[in-house]
């Protein structure tokens, strides 16, 4: 097989500024544990210069809160959920500097985590790749069969594995590696952490059917913007071309039952979601809420409802066990 | 240019204490000075920190004078929050006049959010030393040491002046600001809203204000609390203040023969928010807010009647100047 082109070339441009969002998360994140929103021992390895990065305001980190927790407590379900047979497998779509395989690893096993595969650009794969061979703390917890291939841009062991995708290809192609990864009959959990904005709507459905249309238990956890059709999504986009960046993907969502609706054209037939703006009110026990509105003094509630208003955390399955229906965030 | 100014304020030195009619006896040399930094302030200039430390000082001398609730004649236009956008602010005086040409109430939350809160508080604040009974500043929970320090304006200070100097100045004005006024005897401002210990405008001329806004008392609230749809008194997402309901403002309105409760402290997409039967207004001056939200702001001009007019603005057209070229955009979850 030839070796991948280099980085520079393989992508068209504008890529750079999605990838530039990797940061914006990966930066917020920083935040919200240095002011003890969320707790992650991984993140320091992960985020290269970590004291250089600037605090990011209460708002920004509450609702970087809200959406880490919320997805963590989705897949905390979903493996609750699962039988002791069963070999949960994890596909990360865009997982860029995320740390969760890692925080994941160090909570009491519930159900097995058999494979755990992220994909992005080759670029923040090499990044990453680094970062694992670079500290003891994040290569020990992949094994001993850690391998690092194609010039940094694969990773490989057992249990996890980072892979360069350009998910805008032809699924067909782009994902066929990932043929010999996952094994049919196991529950596959999609991740997809605001990856589909910065995608066309056929690209992103293409991409959820191929793992439906090939695996008998599929799950997606998505997370995305919508709605951006009122005053603030106006300016939204216009700040976010300052930066290069469009979001192609959020046209079709004008609302968050638009997102279900997705989920349903792709075969996914029980869908869940909410918007951020409703799990802070909704999906935290008292004791969290107040530990959360200690750590900073909010001054404005409005702005930041109106901003966790236009994301949403959408949730869906195909499965015959049945389990989806009680598949909620608790 | 400096030079022929320096000039004229020689020739003005020459005179002995020449005072402006209705100026309240000040010498037309001081009037010269806060006119030029007023004119320096509009072109987003900022003082230098002398000037800054004696045009805080003046202004604690003028607002030392005026009562926690200060008494204001109608017409006038009333104001939101304007958190350091000071190219919105000069929309505002666009769609609603210069002062003193027209009356204005400010009813704070000058600073933080913004880009040039320095320049914004700075610029009402040398209206109100050169027209001090053309414009009435009260304070917002924002003009606080604690929250300027999260919010940026502290920030603000230090990267402009390289010390925490011009911060100190201001804040030690911010305790010398009003807590509320009273338009005609008819409405009453305040930035936040009521408190469950405030029944009579009285009990607030009662509170020593001059000091930091505490975490909680009467003070507290009227900087914190917002109007809710809820009976009787609620806890305040905000961690301070309360929420109050329809009841509350109608009792508070009745008891002090109140026909409006005019404030500020909550976004309010369209500029303006009324609220139980018309008897509380949130004012919101502060279009696209945090460069992000795409609200439009409003101001509330009271005629000699009282009679409300809400003139709506949007955000001053972006130049290069609106936004400073290495500050970064606003913050998305991506």
């Amino acid at each position: 097989m030839l070796p991948p082109p280099p980085p520079r070339q393989s992508f068209p441009d504008g890529d750079a500024a999605i990838r530039s969002t990797d940061d914006d998360a990966a930066h917020a994140r920083v935040s919200a544990v240095r002011k003890g929103y969320l707790k992650d021992p991984y993140i320091q390895y992960l985020v290269p210069r970590l004291h250089l990065i600037p605090t990011r305001p209460p708002l920004i980190n509450i609702g970087t809160y809200v959406r880490s927790e919320v997805i963590d407590k989705l897949m905390v379900k979903w493996l609750d959920l699962l039988d002791e047979s069963s070999q949960a497998q994890i596909v990360s779509l865009g997982a860029g500097s995320d740390s969760r395989f890692w925080r994941f690893t160090d909570l009491p096993p519930k159900a097995k985590i058999v494979k755990w595969i992220e994909i992005d650009f080759p670029e923040i794969v090499a990044k990453k790749a680094l970062a694992v061979r670079k500290h003891s703390k994040l290569s020990e917890a992949v094994g001993p069969d850690l391998a690092i291939e194609k010039g940094g841009t694969v990773l490989r062991s057992s249990v996890f594995n980072i892979l360069a995708v350009d998910l805008r290809g032809e699924p067909s192609e782009a994902l066929q590696p990932l043929e010999v990864l996952l094994s049919d009959g196991q529950p596959v959990l999609l991740l997809a952490e605001c990856v589909f904005p910065y995608m066309s709507p056929e690209t992103s459905a293409a991409i959820i059917r191929w793992f439906t249309e090939r695996y008998s238990r599929v799950s997606i956890i998505s997370y995305d913007m919508f709605g951006l059709g009122d005053a603030f999504g106006k300016v939204m986009r216009e700040n976010l071309q300052i930066r290069n960046i469009e979001l192609p993907g959020v046209d079709d969502n004008p609302t968050r039952q638009s997102l279900e609706h997705r989920l349903h054209g792709c075969g996914l037939s029980e869908t869940n979601s909410v918007t951020l703006k409703n799990a802070r009110a909704a999906c935290f026990p008292g004791p969290e809420v107040d530990r959360i509105s200690g750590l900073e003094r909010l001054d404005e509630v409005e702005e930041l409802d109106l901003v966790l208003g236009h994301y949403s955390i959408t949730w869906g399955s195909k499965d015959e066990t049945g389990a989806a229906a009680r598949w909620r965030v608790e | 240019m400096e030079a022929r100014a320096r000039v004229v304020m020689r020739r003005q030195l020459a005179q002995p204490a020449t005072t402006v009619p209705g100026q309240d006896g000040l010498p037309a040399l001081l009037l010269l000075d806060q006119s030029a930094q007023i004119e320096q302030l509009k072109r987003c200039e900022p003082l230098s920190e002398l000037q800054v430390k004696e045009l805080c000082l003046k202004a604690r001398e003028i607002l030392i004078e005026e009562g926690n609730v200060q008494y204001v004649d109608s017409p006038v236009t009333i104001c939101g929050d304007i958190h350091g956008q000071f190219f919105d602010l000069v929309e505002l005086f666009k769609v609603g006049g210069w002062c003193p040409e027209t009356n204005y109430l400010f009813m704070g939350d000058f600073v933080d959010r913004g880009f040039y809160s320095i320049e914004t508080f700075l610029l009402l604040l040398a209206f109100k030393v050169r027209y001090p009974d053309r414009i009435t500043l009260i304070r917002g929970n924002h003009e606080s040491r604690q929250i300027t320090q999260v919010y940026g304006f502290y920030d603000e200070c230090q990267r402009k002046y390289g010390s925490a100097n011009v911060w100190r100045y201001c804040c030690e004005v911010f305790d010398y600001l009003a807590l509320a006024a009273i338009v005609d005897g008819r409405v009453f401002c305040v930035h936040g809203g009521l408190s469950p210990n405030v029944h009579a405008i009285d009990q607030i001329r009662a509170i020593d204000r001059k000091q930091e806004v505490p975490h909680d008392g009467p003070m507290c609230d009227l900087l914190w609390s917002d109007p809710d749809d809820i009976q009787g008194w609620g806890l305040s997402p905000r961690g301070a203040g309360f929420l109050f309901g329809g009841d509350v403002v109608k009792g508070f309105n009745h008891a002090n023969d109140i026909d409006l409760i005019a404030r500020a402290h909550q976004l309010a997409m369209e500029g303006f928010k009324l609220m139980f039967d018309q008897m509380i207004v949130t004012v919101w001056s502060a279009p696209n807010y945090c460069y992000r939200c795409g609200n439009v702001a409003s101001i509330l001009e009271l005629d000699e009647n009282l009679r409300q007019e809400y003139k709506v603005f949007n955000a001053a057209q972006q130049d290069a100047r609106s936004i400073p070229v290495k500050r970064p955009p606003p913050e998305y979850f991506l």
